[in-house]
């Protein structure tokens, strides 16, 4: 089969436009957001404030004008599933809290955290659906002892997260919140310089995953810890739990990074990081805010966005 | 020209066309840190040093700065507290600021904070405004810290907007 030569010159022209502008197109959509639009949670920056961006709610479970503003995006309903990968050396580390003892007090913390008071100040946070449940619950745990090495960068953190929901020893689930716990002998690039722990939100899988990095903090208590005699006389577990606390809490009320956030990016954790508001002393000393459990815990406060909006331990 | 020519430039053609279609490969471009006490703690400071330079208050800016406080740029030689502080005071004119990417090395008296800071600002009439990557060394003082060095670059400075010209 023969073109005629002129006719395919013609043809060839027409397709060679065609593709290039669906080509030029598809990079069009590819650029990345501008910044200008918004300050993005970063957790930690002070700023001159330049929030532009406010999304209407147009339904009822949103209040607004408490200190804390709604981006439009999800929240997390229900009852919401954790999944906790334990990373490294979770039996026998380099500081006593590797240990099974911090394994136990992790899990004890997670069972009872979902409709403690300190979880239901997480209530007051919805979208156009509904508004966050106050309950999560552990749902499967796994150990993985250093699949990624010693030294932990994003990119391997997200492969560790890849590997386990593609093996299959953890479902992918885009309405729960996946936890990477490291042990003190594994390195993660600003961990104890920068941040004790944060959360993100990433399609692996093809899925939406909320995901949440939270290291050993014995391994920095000057920065991650409030106090180095604590209620459960495991300061790496109680310094854990807290961050925890923020982390879930964010997780939950601002899982895609575009729901619940101030005027300088701060989600409703990092209103009241390190606040820990009126407490009570345990026997050992130690201080403590919140009983459930079986344990006492030393929890951050949660940013209440109900009456004006203020650091709350309970609504 | 034959079938068999033009195939293989259209096969290439789709598929370029194609993978310029395919989802881009999830990246961790965001994550919200929960910053550590030291990270809290420093940020105030930094906001403490730069409102006082925003409100020219001296004597805010002297319980923060150090006697022997020095500030480094990547010209020139070291600047002095004494030589400092008027200048600052002086024709500076910070107008607004952002602090960001903080971290903070603790070595128990002394710890080294980095952060990046845009700013808005003048100086001597000139425009100042821009990305600083700043490294500062904190020592501590009784209860408190003093900044003692402070080791600035500038990254790049803030595009403006081009000067009418009257012919627009």
């Amino acid at each position: 089969m023969k073109f005629p030569l002129g006719k395919s010159k013609v043809l060839l022209t027409l397709l060679f436009v065609m593709l290039a502008v669906n080509f030029l197109a598809a990079q069009a959509l590819r650029q990345p957001a501008s910044d200008g639009d918004d300050v993005r949670p970063t957790g930690h920056v002070a700023d001159t404030p330049t929030e532009t961006m406010s999304a209407k709610p147009s339904g009822g479970a949103v209040v607004q004008g408490n200190g804390i503003n709604y981006h439009g995006g999800p929240v997390l309903h229900g009852n919401v599933p954790i999944y906790v990968i334990w990373y490294g050396n979770w039996t026998n580390g380099p500081k006593a809290s590797d240990s099974q003892t911090t394994v136990n007090l992790i899990d004890a913390f997670l069972g009872g955290l979902g409709g403690s008071a300190l979880e239901l100040v997480n209530t007051t946070y919805g979208d156009n659906t509904a508004n966050v449940a106050g309950t999560l619950h552990l749902q499967s745990q796994i150990f993985d002892t250093g699949s990624q090495g010693t030294s932990l960068t994003n990119s391997r953190l997200t492969s560790l997260i890849s590997s386990h929901l593609t093996n299959g020893s953890l479902p992918t689930d885009s309405t729960g919140v996946y936890l990477v716990l490291t042990s003190s002998n594994i390195s993660e690039q600003g961990f104890c310089t920068q941040f004790c722990g944060f959360h993100t939100d990433q399609t692996i899988n093809g899925k939406n995953i909320k995901w949440a990095f939270v290291g050993n903090v014995d391994k920095c208590p000057s920065g991650c810890e409030a106090q180095t005699t604590s209620p459960n006389g495991d300061s790496g577990a109680d310094g854990m739990a807290n961050t925890l606390s923020h982390e879930i809490e964010e997780a939950i009320s601002d899982p895609d990074l575009n729901a619940w956030f101030d005027s300088s990016g701060q989600e409703n954790g990092d209103k009241c990081n390190f606040n820990f508001g009126t407490t009570k002393t345990a026997s050992n000393g130690s201080k403590f805010n919140q009983t459930f459990g079986g344990h006492n815990w030393l929890l951050q406060q949660n940013w209440r966005n109900s009456g004006g909006g203020a650091c709350a331990q309970h609504l | 020209m034959q079938l068999r020519i033009i195939l293989p430039f259209l096969s290439i053609l789709i598929s370029v066309v194609l993978a310029a279609q395919e989802p881009v490969k999830p990246s961790l471009a965001r994550k919200i840190m929960t910053a550590t006490r030291q990270v809290t703690l420093f940020t105030g400071l930094e906001k403490q040093v730069l409102e006082g330079i925003q409100k020219k208050d001296k004597s805010s800016l002297q319980q923060l700065l150090a006697d022997d406080f020095e500030i480094w740029t990547p010209n020139g030689d070291p600047i002095s507290l004494e030589d400092w502080l008027p200048a600052i005071l002086g024709k500076y004119n910070l107008k607004s600021f952002r602090i960001s990417q903080m971290s903070v090395r603790d070595f128990g008296d002394t710890v080294v904070v980095k952060f990046m800071r845009s700013q808005k600002a003048a100086f001597q009439g000139k425009d100042d405004s821009g990305e600083y990557f700043v490294v500062d060394v904190w020592r501590k003082a009784g209860e408190g810290w003093k900044l003692s060095d402070r080791y600035v670059s500038r990254i790049k400075a803030a595009v403006l907007p081009p000067k009418p010209t009257g012919k627009e």
